[in-house]
């Protein structure tokens, strides 16, 4: 049987025993956009003057944090619910030729992790955050989120959620983030593209992907994906107004401004004088 | 000290806080990422114009959550970092120091410590020292040192450092408002006489990358930085030695925990370091730590001298881990222990643990938001004794 | 062990009069030039309510245990509020620096030594209000002569104001110490 080409990316096996397969639930987009990121890595590697040393992925807490945990064969970091972007942070003032891939969740990004979240995007910090988004607390067992639809009901909302969703990746152009990108599972071709365009460029990319829990939503995993096309619509179709009940998918901006390290530089670099 | 080097060896006036990063600077560190609150902040304006003259970052972070998060991703990219606080912000990191110690990561807080609960007040205390050992949730101990003066404000987070990398653990340096706001000389000895401490890493023992298991080889498990080819995945759910997290068993769970505890526990007698005067002979003592043991040793000095009083002097360098045999082996028996502390009474409980059948009674003094005088330690311990 | 002697210096007043600078001032002339070992602390106490704010030095030839003044050797009260507080603490024979147009109450027992001078004045006839904490150093200096020498005061002085006001200052401290060493025929 033929290797899926990104298994060489990941630890499949160890002392303790077999790390493979991933937690995630079957059906689950968290393990679609592992396989995407990868494929953007490996690109990134034979295109670009970058090695796999360069490479950082840094995860908070949830489902899609999960993917940081033990399964890549890159330098990663598990680390706390809603903190992976100050984690980040630290590295990247350590060791600014660092390529930080930050794989968080809705709840991780803009919940608990929300003043990070803001703040990081102000700075303009040099990492590329990969938001997976599936509207709800999945590990905890389905309870309502920041990005949860009005109405909806989840296990903290059994009689319909009183409150309004987030817009991701609004937040995160208003707070300063320069490069900001909505795409779903399905559009596997556009999320690799964001993603080597995310790394390639020193600043901010915040990218959220909408991303399937079938068990959750209670729908099958095959329906789910395939919605995901008739649910969203492209970025430039709804440039006159929203399109009633579709969600809007692109590039959000893309704009050049120099990044916290190279602000700080400046700094170092005028004092050694 | 607008200048790009590294304090020479001389003598300086400086604020206490000053002194603080003036020594980890000197232990090598060059990451700081902090949050304003009196009275820790001029440490953290002091790192604000100093670490960019000498190659080191510094961040204001939006609270002290991400400040010390902050610090975790700059020692996994093989960073010293370190932050300063003041109480309420010490309970903000709590989860963070969990978080380092399950995962044996090297770095320094130092909390100047203020008056609580609350809001508290802006003077001094000692009220967080039991925090520092039980603060942070779940088992695994931490090292908590106790600076008096501003030379110990220099050497102690030199010391920090050191211990932080030596143990790859959280340490704490637990300072009060009264050594960081104080004005003292500091002698900043030649170069080569001070020890600086470097983390072991793989290559530093010949272990590839292939073989690399990044919870094993030893007690302290050597600790690969990012960047350098180790895939090194950074865990805190309970682990395998080779960093696994799914094949979880009660066994596995039993050795990473306590193997994390006894790392610190384990080695008291290298960790812990306690300062004694006028022991020989004594019949009672007084033991302290922190800028008490400043009026501490005035107090016993003239109880002496003036009412020859037979009493001694201990001073705890170490918080934690707690020195309990070492404090054992130091003390004959004696009538009464006198414990002064800016709190209620918290050194106390441990002290009075190990020390119960080495006395007749123990009488706490306590201070809330003001260094003790001399005459109130006089006054009790006068009042004991006749 | 030998307990050193503690020379104990206590200075009072408002917030804005330069208090905590001629702590540090002093304290850098002490320790860093002149020899000898001092700690230098300020309060943040109840005290800055209602404007109040303290800075001590204590001097000795060798260790300094507690770091405060037990009993103060000197006080210098810029404000009525400081003299109230800290009369008290000022032991016999020791000396008192007030500004008698600020502070006009003053209890008749003790026996210290009392000089009264015009910090306000002075500094406005240097130029500036500003400069009423180095009058303060000079008429200090003046009194204290056994202790430290001018140099170290001067060179602290120097250091530990902005580099444009250094002659304006040093000119505030002169007045200050020829006020004393004009008015006062006894010198401690």
């Amino acid at each position: 049987m033929k290797k899926h080409p990104m298994l060489k990316y990941l630890k499949e096996e160890g002392p303790a025993g077999p790390r493979l397969p991933l937690i995630m639930c079957p059906g689950c987009g968290a393990g679609q956009v592992l396989n995407y990121a990868l494929h953007a890595v490996d690109t990134l590697l034979q295109e670009d003057a970058l090695r796999k040393e360069d490479f950082v992925f840094i995860s908070g807490v949830g489902c899609s944090s999960r993917l940081a945990s033990h399964y890549l064969n890159f330098d990663s970091g598990w680390t706390l619910h809603g903190r992976a972007l100050s984690v980040a942070t630290g590295a990247l003032l350590a060791n600014p030729r660092l390529r930080i891939v930050v794989l968080t969740g809705d709840g991780d990004a803009a919940a608990i992790g929300g003043n990070h979240f803001i703040h990081t995007c102000r700075r303009n910090m040099d990492m590329t955050i990969l938001c997976m988004n599936n509207g709800l607390y999945g590990m905890t067992g389905g309870q309502v989120a920041p990005t949860t639809p009005i109405g909806k009901t989840t296990t903290t909302t059994p009689y319909g959620n009183v409150e309004d969703e987030f817009d991701l990746c609004r937040l995160a152009q208003t707070a300063g983030a320069t490069y900001v990108a909505r795409w779903t599972t399905a559009h596997p071709h556009q999320v690799i593209k964001s993603i080597i365009k995310g790394v390639r460029k020193k600043g901010t990319a915040f990218i959220e992907i909408l991303s399937q829990c079938p068990v959750h939503l209670k729908t099958s995993p095959v329906e789910m994906f395939r919605n995901m096309k008739k649910i969203t619509v492209p970025l430039k179709k709804s440039a006159a107004g929203p399109v009633e009940g579709k969600i809007p998918v692109g590039e959000f901006c893309d704009i050049k401004k120099p990044d916290w390290i190279e602000r700080y530089q400046n700094i170092m670099d005028q004092l050694s004088e | 000290m607008s200048n790009n080097e590294i304090l020479k060896p001389g003598v300086y006036y400086l604020q206490g806080a000053q002194a603080c990063f003036e020594g980890a600077i000197m232990a090598g560190c060059r990451v700081y990422a902090g949050y304003p609150i009196t009275p820790a902040t001029e440490i953290m304006e002091h790192a604000a114009h100093r670490l960019p003259r000498l190659g080191g970052r510094f961040i204001q972070m939006e609270d002290e959550i991400s400040s010390a998060s902050v610090l975790v991703g700059a020692s996994w990219a093989g960073a010293k970092a370190m932050t300063a606080t003041s109480s309420p912000g010490f309970s903000l990191m709590q989860e963070v120091i969990s978080f380092a110690i399950m995962t044996e990561t090297p770095l320094v807080i130092v909390d100047v410590q203020r008056p609580g609960p609350g809001q508290g007040y802006i003077t001094t205390g000692q009220e967080d020292v039991m925090q520092a050992r039980w603060g942070h949730h779940g088992e695994g101990s931490i090292i908590a040192l106790s600076p008096a003066s501003v030379q110990d404000m220099f050497e102690f987070t030199i010391e920090a450092f050191n211990l932080a990398e030596r143990w790859r653990t959280p340490v704490l340096v637990m300072a009060e408002e009264t050594v960081a706001h104080m004005r003292e000389r500091l002698i900043v000895p030649p170069l080569d006489t001070i020890p600086i401490v470097n983390r072991t890493k793989p290559q530093d023992m010949g272990i590839a990358s292939e073989h690399y298991l990044p919870y094993g080889h030893a007690q302290v498990p050597p600790m690969a930085t990012w960047g350098e080819g180790y895939n090194i995945n950074h865990v805190s759910l309970v682990h395998h030695e080779d960093g696994n997290v799914t094949r979880y068993s009660p066994t596995v769970h039993v050795e990473n925990v306590a193997r994390i505890h006894r790392k610190i526990e384990g080695n008291v007698d290298a960790i812990a370091r306690i300062e004694t005067r006028e022991l020989e002979g004594c019949r009672h003592v007084l033991i302290c730590y922190g800028s008490v043991s400043r009026t501490g040793i005035e107090a016993v000095l003239e109880a002496r001298a003036e009412r020859g009083i037979p009493i001694g002097f201990i001073r705890l360098h170490t918080l934690w881990p707690f020195p309990e045999k070492q404090l054992r082996d130091l003390l004959p028996d004696v009538d009464v222990i006198f414990v002064p502390e800016m709190n209620l009474g918290m050194m106390a409980h441990p002290i009075m643990e190990a020390l119960r059948d080495r006395c007749r009674r123990m009488v706490s003094i306590p201070s809330l938001g003001s260094l003790h005088s001399p005459e109130m330690i006089l006054a009790r311990i006068y009042e004991e004794l006749q | 062990m030998t307990r050193h002697q503690r020379f104990e210096i206590r200075i009072a007043g408002f917030g804005g009069q330069g208090v905590v600078t001629i702590g540090r001032i002093l304290g850098t002339a002490f320790s860093v030039y002149g020899g000898q070992n001092s700690v230098n602390t300020q309060s943040y106490g109840p005290e800055s309510r209602g404007g109040a704010c303290r800075s001590e030095v204590v001097v000795s030839e060798g260790d300094i245990n507690y770091p405060y003044v037990r009993n103060a050797d000197v006080l210098i009260a810029l404000s009525q509020v400081a003299l109230d507080t800290y009369i008290g603490e000022l032991k016999e024979g020791g000396i008192l620096v007030f500004d008698p147009d600020a502070v006009t109450r003053i209890p008749p027992a003790g026996g210290y030594l009392r000089y009264a001078v015009p910090t306000v004045a002075l500094a406005h006839e240097t130029g500036d209000l500003k400069y009423q904490n180095a009058v303060a150093l000079g008429a200090l200096y003046a009194l204290i002569r056994n202790r430290i020498e001018e140099a170290p005061l001067v060179k602290a002085l120097r250091q530990s104001v902005p580099p444009k006001t250094i002659n304006t200052n040093m000119a505030a401290f002169d007045k200050g110490k020829r006020y004393v060493q004009s008015h006062f025929s006894r010198e401690a």
